[in-house]
């Protein structure tokens, strides 16, 4: 039927396949074993209701002795008459475990199983133990800052990493690898600190230098250079979901359009070495703590960024689905539709984090020197809906809200033994009424000032023309051919001038216009009784900016009537009388000071539409106080009792360094997740963290000082290891990592000497990608829009990244083979290698330097071998004939960033 | 065998792997498995093996999928009572329970819109109908070559879903409504699950026009099981497929040459470095890639009288027809699933709010030749029988009016059609209501699509199943086992 041999394969592997599972099914008729048939089963199936967790009907299944206790109706699993077996069979719908929408029935296999067990007289093993509780999951239980084991073994201890891994490795028989060498380690280090490879200068000064106290001295220089919070912002944006925003075309929909600016916070904040815990509250409440620090405000990008113009709910899932799992690494979002399998997060829990969230929206602050926020903004949280109701959906259906109760926000308190301490902040008044941040009335006068002098201009070069043209009329000049007459002219230019002059007032009077509104908000605001005659003036003033415009306007009709040109409207004539009667009513209302002046406009609210596609939901306003949920909950996941947050960050921080975190389910330390190998020292790193005052820079430098992260990679003579323990659990050797996507076109360019350092800013837009040498931090990065080069190496999925794939596919080889970067970039790095060479012309050298640059190690003579044939071979496959030595050297450079150890840190 | 081998062969034995897969693309899958194994939280479950779980029928997919909303009652589910009530109310024929609002319940909104709304007034059948082929299937008759294949075909004219707008095509290929998240594709999951049929091409494959929204399909199985986007251009088919700067053939084969013997070199120093040896096999495989896939979108070797069969004679089936000849030689060539959407433009371009007639008459020309060619090409070459096609769509469309001549988007009853790789032809299953309102006999939601077609592959989405990502009951869908042959 198939005619490819590789099929032919795939039907021989299926016989094989269906070979095994006959011998494992005949295998498991004859003997039913508890632990390897039975508890699995139970384990998966019943345990949330009927174990540590919940004990549903009284009753626990964890061990067998339990199962013989019962629960309310007694023994359940007696040899001929198992309730056990009843309540999985039964065709009653009420008694059927599990029951309806809670998992599906089991299968007839397992319920054979079951009832074989039962029949064979339900044995387990003498020692079972239950389930263990909630309190004694490692990940709840407070941080105890373990005792630093004191050991002594044939390799180095640098710090209490390492003493910690020891003691693993005593009782294992490991023996850790030995130190990698001192280029290796550099670049590992560069790439690791900056996500960018050591120069020829780096390297030389290293190598120049006696002794092991480079490294220190390189950690320090590294962990001040720019280009670490460039690095290891990349990686928290990862964690954190940055996105910049999409839509359909040019409607956006999701993110915000200028969420940049909080890309360029966390950049700084790290080179700050910002405490972990502020950055954590800053950007859960930047605008509850700090709601006047427009700086820091840019932090609540995190929250701006779940932006979702159409459906709230979706917006608030993400939120708190995530915020959970970066912060806490809990799954809340498990709790959604019904009570979490696993923890005891209740699903009210879920909904009462929701409504920590529920009032947040997001406007856009804006910026000095700007006067509205159509070109750029700071987009931020705030809590616009204070008194929005929050509801339980049944089963997680948003159709179905049980409206019985509205769910006051809450956290699942049994992390901490701690809840929120809610309490409303009363905002400072250019929090509520942005339009008194002193900039907003300097970048509104500036642009006046500006308009100004452009009236002015227009008025000189009005009155010029008009001199001209009533000139002509009276040196009696004949009319240009087909041009109206010079008496028509002259009074076209005249009313020309008429309206320049009006322009100009206008432009006068919008200064003191503006002005006089910054006062009166301003004294609204200070002292509200004596505010009156602040107010009327600014009323006063306004009033006679709306005569100055419509002035302008009637002069422009005006005109336009002499000018005979065609209006929108219908004919010129009415026009101009609607204008005239603008004018009459304007000045009408000059003396006139009721009512309220117009507020200086300081934010713009990003607006939904929550009701229907078709038109905007109303503006909530800027309300006068802010909640305090987001704050309580920043100040709950920071408190010092709270165990989670300092574990987490130290197991991403420690992933980030090694390519293998601590605890393997990153986003889930639950009971559902993987506990690590070496628990102390995940808790002595979590407390070190806590203990310098989250300092970020401290724990990279613990990390890189310690001789685990030194260590070689290499599995070369390590049979034992790797038997012993084959997935490097144990951190026995440095694991070896791919570099990630941004990392891989970095170093291309730096490399070649063409990465511009240039920090923050706009991202870079898709279509100037390809020529752009900035950073690829700065790259437009979207849902829509990936760069297609990063994509390739595992480019950050903005929904849900908690850690980067490291996948080896052919598109990678595609990619640095044919990409116009890597092929543009050669040369230039020819260049770069030549250019700190004595000798140039010396091809061992420059294949030596070469190797040293690229790819981290200095080449054995084999490789310089294979090296120098290979640029004979280029030299004489060139299309011309026979190249020149510098054209074989770009192909070998070329061929060089196609090594596998270009994208592999050793 | 060597210290390095040997170390190599007991990862592999360790995982529990035939020996007889060592080499090519099993070492790459080896690095990602390796990478995903350290991640797996619970000791009984291993990441699939490449192998499917029970005998196949299949080993391919054409997966061609309307974008828009593809009226059923003027394609695969015509309905004369729509002729006999025309201009009438729903309230005002005999049919009126089907808009009791409990029916319609099943619908979710991301947000409500002009569109998505209830159509109250009749309209009638914007084409004719007949009966096609020995099964006397009825068609309309926007598809005649579609129905010069009907005995072949299994039609599914029972199907719904529940995002009454355009997240419904993300629905139709996740299983899951746009409110609850992204998850990966049909695709994505097949290529999860099964190992290559050929280690030159890419085994996940899509072509055409893909809305915003539903773009990618790996998600949380990764971006290496994302579909490769391929275009019809020998020239330049796939992104990064050919140098864009100046180089030879023979400097090319000449540096990757050296690639490799340093790699192999260096592997001395690194020995039983999985990733070192599946990044030796990507290169192999990336070279190879690149020779093979212009070849397969070079059409000069088809005969006159394949293209035409594929209505690559006529302008407007030509785009279609040239993807369809491409998956063909695809699945030739040993790719898993490739996938074609059609019709880009606004929200897909059976989006017929308005002007129906011709909207559906112009899709359906450059859609029916190039589908009915592909299954009777499939099926002289003797390929129908390993391969399944599918023709979905986000939704079916109102059975009332939109303004004065179109339809609106329409979830509760639909139709699709399924054929080859094990499917009953000449088979109508399921059937929606006189109005071709609601699916009334048999009715499927859109992942008992999936289950049919993974259980065909040999696959149990079940097995597939990530530890840390519980899915639905749903979300597996059940097999439709009526139209299995």
């Amino acid at each position: 039927m198939f005619q490819q041999p590789a099929t032919r394969n795939f039907w021989i592997s299926k016989i094989w396949l269906l070979a095994i599972l006959s011998g494992y099914c005949h295998a498991a008729k004859a003997d039913v074993d508890y632990i390897r048939d039975i508890k699995p089963i139970l384990k998966s199936r019943c345990y949330a209701c009927h174990g540590a967790l919940t004990q549903k009907a009284g009753l626990r299944l964890d061990t067998v002795a339990m199962m013989h206790r019962g629960g309310d109706s007694g023994d359940v699993i007696q040899k001929s008459d198992s309730l056990l077996i009843e309540r999985v069979t039964t065709k009653e719908k009420e008694d059927h475990m599990p029951p309806e929408g809670e998992g599906s029935p089991l299968s007839p296999v397992e319920v054979d199983k079951l009832r074989q067990w039962i029949n064979a007289g339900a044995s387990g093993p003498a020692d079972e133990k239950p389930e263990p509780g909630v309190k004694d999951h490692w990940a709840f239980a407070p941080v105890h800052r373990p005792e630093i084991p004191q050991i002594r073994g044939n390799w180095p201890i640098n710090n209490p990493i390492d003493a910690f891994l020891a003691k693993d490795f005593q009782a294992r028989g490991l023996k850790p690898n030995d130190r990698a060498d001192r280029l290796t380690l550099l670049r590992r280090l560069h790439f690791d600190m900056t996500g960018l490879p050591p120069t020829p200068d780096d390297i030389q000064r290293v190598s120049d230098m006696a002794g092991e106290k480079w490294l220190e001295e390189e950690v320090t220089r590294l962990l001040n250079s720019p280009r670490h919070g460039e690095r290891w912002a990349r990686h928290w944006m990862d964690i954190w979901r940055y996105s910049d925003w999409w839509g359909l075309g040019a409607e956006h929909r999701n993110s915000q359009k200028f969420i940049w600016h909080w890309r360029d916070w966390i950049v700084e904040s790290l080179n700050a070495d910002r405490p972990y815990d502020e950055m954590v509250r800053l950007q859960l409440a930047a605008d509850e703590l700090k709601p006047n620090d427009l700086g820091d405000l840019r932090a609540t990008g995190y929250l701006a960024r779940n932006y979702f113009l159409f459906n709230r709910n979706q917006w608030l899932d993400e939120t708190v689905e995530h915020v959970s799992k970066s912060f806490l690494g809990i799954t809340t979002n498990c709790a959604k539709c019904h009570d979490h399998k696993f923890d005891p997060i209740k699903q009210t829990d879920y909904y009462a984090m929701r409504a920590i969230f529920e009032p947040y929206m997001v406007r856009n602050e804006i910026l000095p020197g700007q006067i509205n926020a159509a070109n750029d903004g700071i987009p931020r949280a705030y809590d616009a809906r204070p008194d929005e109701p929050t509801y339980r959906y049944i089963r997680g259906s948003e159709a179905n809200p049980d409206k019985s109760a509205v769910i006051a926000p809450g956290v699942p308190t049994f992390i901490s033994g701690k809840n929120l301490e809610l309490r409303p902040v009363q905002l400072p008044a250019e929090a509520r009424h942005p339009g008194l941040r002193p900039h907003i009335l300097d970048g509104l006068r500036k642009y006046q000032l500006l308009k100004q002098a452009e009236a002015r201009a227009g008025l000189q070069k009005a009155v010029k023309q008009w001199q001209e043209a009533s000139m002509a009329v009276i040196a009696g000049k004949p009319a240009k051919q087909d041009g109206p007459s010079p008496e028509k002219l002259a009074l076209e230019k005249l009313l020309a001038r008429v309206q320049a002059e009006k322009a100009l007032q206008l432009a006068d009077m919008e200064i003191p216009g503006i002005e006089a509104r910054a006062r009166a908000d301003r004294a609204i605001v200070d002292n509200k009784e004596q505010s009156e005659s602040v107010v009327k003036a600014a009323i006063e003033a306004e009033r006679r900016v709306a005569l100055a415009q419509a002035e302008l306007k009637l002069a422009t009709a005006e005109l336009a009537l002499v000018q005979g040109k065609a209006g929108k409207g219908g004919d010129l004539a009415t026009a101009r009388d609607k204008a005239q009667a603008e004018v009459n009513e304007a000045r009408g209302k000059l003396g006139d000071t009721s009512g309220r002046h117009t507020r200086l406009v300081g934010a713009e609210h990003i607006p939904t539409k929550f009701l229907t596609s078709t038109a905007f939901d109303p503006f909530p306003g800027f309300p006068e106080k802010t909640t305090g949920r987001r704050m309580a909950l920043a100040n709950w996941i920071t408190d010092r009792a709270n165990p989670l947050p300092a574990r987490v960050a130290v197991n991403h921080i420690w992933a980030r360094h090694f390519g293998q975190p601590l605890v393997p389910t990153m986003f889930d330390f639950g009971r559902k997740g993987t506990p690590p190998e070496n628990l102390e020292l995940l808790d002595w790193l979590a407390s070190e963290l806590v203990a310098s005052g989250w300092s970020m820079k401290h724990v990279h430098r613990l990390i890189v000082s310690s001789a685990a992260w030194q260590r070689q990679s290499s599995l070369a003579g390590r049979e034992n290891e790797i038997a012993r323990d084959p997935d490097n659990r144990y951190f026995w050797r440095w694991p070896g990592m791919r570099l990630e996507s941004q990392a891989v076109r970095d170093s291309i360019l730096a490399l070649s000497g063409r990465l511009d350092f240039k920090m923050g800013g706009p991202p870079i837009p898709a279509g100037e990608q390809e020529k752009s040498v900035r950073r690829s931090l700065y790259f437009f990065h979207s849902n829509n829009d990936r760069n297609s080069f990063l994509t390739a190496f595992d480019e950050a999925m903005v929904k849900e990244c908690y850690r980067r794939e490291q996948s080896i596919v052919p598109q990678q080889a595609l990619a640095l083979s044919n990409s116009r970067l890597v092929f543009e970039s050669a040369p230039a790095l020819v260049a770069k290698i030549e250019a700190g060479m004595s000798d140039q012309k010396d091809s061992s050298a420059f294949i030596r330097r070469s190797f040293e640059l690229l790819l981290g190690f200095v080449p054995s003579n084999e490789e310089i071998q294979l090296a120098r044939e290979a640029l004979g071979e280029f030299q004489n496959k060139a299309p011309s004939g026979k190249a020149d030595e510098t054209t074989a050297r770009g192909r070998l450079v070329w061929a060089l960033l196609n090594h596998n150890d270009f994208v592999t840190l050793r | 065998m060597s210290g390095n081998e040997m170390q190599f062969s007991d990862v592999i034995s360790r995982r529990g792997f035939n020996k007889s897969l060592r080499g090519g693309l099993f070492s790459i899958a080896l690095a990602s498995l390796l990478q995903r194994d350290s991640r797996a939280n619970e000791s009984a479950w291993s990441p699939p093996d490449g192998l499917p779980h029970f005998a196949p029928k299949a080993k391919s997919v054409i997966w061609l999928f309307m974008n828009g909303g593809v009226s059923q009652v003027e394609s695969f589910d015509p309905k004369p009572m729509l002729n006999k009530y025309s201009g009438k109310t729903i309230a005002e024929t005999p049919f009126a329970s089907v808009q009791d609002p409990k029916k319609l319940a099943i619908e979710r909104l991301v947000v409500p819109d002009a569109n998505g709304n209830q159509r109250n007034k009749i309209y009638p059948l914007q084409s004719g109908y007949k009966k096609y082929g020995q099964s006397g299937i009825e068609l309309s008759d926007f598809f005649p070559h579609t129905g010069s294949q009907a005995d072949k075909i299994a039609f599914v004219r029972s199907m719904w879903t529940t995002d009454s707008n355009h997240g419904a095509q993300t629905q139709f290929h996740s299983g899951r409504h746009q409110n609850d998240g992204d998850f990966p594709t049909l695709g994505a999951w097949v290529h999860y699950g099964l190992g290559s049929l050929n280690e030159n091409l890419p085994q996940f494959i899509s072509m055409g026009y893909r809305e915003y929204w539903n773009l990618k399909d790996g998600h949380y199985l990764g971006p290496a099981h994302d579909a490769v986007p391929m275009r019809i251009d020998p020239k330049n088919p796939l992104d990064f497929g050919r140098p864009e700067g100046p180089i030879t053939q023979a400097e090319q084969k000449a540096g990757l040459d050296l690639v490799q013997k340093l790699n192999r070199v260096r592997g001395r120093s690194y020995p039983a470095d999985a990733a070192l040896s599946a990044r030796m096999a990507s290169y192999e495989l990336a070279y190879r890639m690149q020779m093979s896939v212009p070849e397969v979108v070079d059409f000069s070797r088809e005969t006159a009288e394949t293209k035409a069969l594929y209505g690559m004679d006529r302008p407007e089936s030509k785009d279609f027809g040239m993807q369809l000849l491409a998956a063909r030689r695809l699945v030739e060539r040993g790719v898993r699933f490739i996938q074609i959407q059609h019709g880009g433009g606004g929200a897909g371009s059976w989006d017929a709010h308005g002007g129906l007639k011709a909207n559906h008459a112009r899709n359906a020309q450059a859609v029916d030749q190039p589908c009915a060619g592909l299954i009777a090409d499939l099926d002289r070459r003797g390929m129908l029988d390993s391969t399944i096609v599918v023709f979905a769509t986000e939704f079916g469309r109102t059975p009332g009016t939109q303004g004065s001549d179109g339809r609106d988007h329409h979830i509760f009853g639909f139709s699709v059609w399924m054929a080859g790789g094990g499917i009953k032809g000449g088979t109508v299953h399921g059937a929606t209501d006189e109005l071709g309102f609601h699916a009334v006999e048999n009715r499927h939601y859109v992942t008992d699509i999936h289950a049919t077609i993974l259980h065909q592959l040999g696959l149990d989405s079940r097995r597939l199943e990530l530890p840390t990502r519980k899915r639905l009951e749903i979300d597996h869908g059940n097999v439709i086992r009526e139209i299995i042959a």
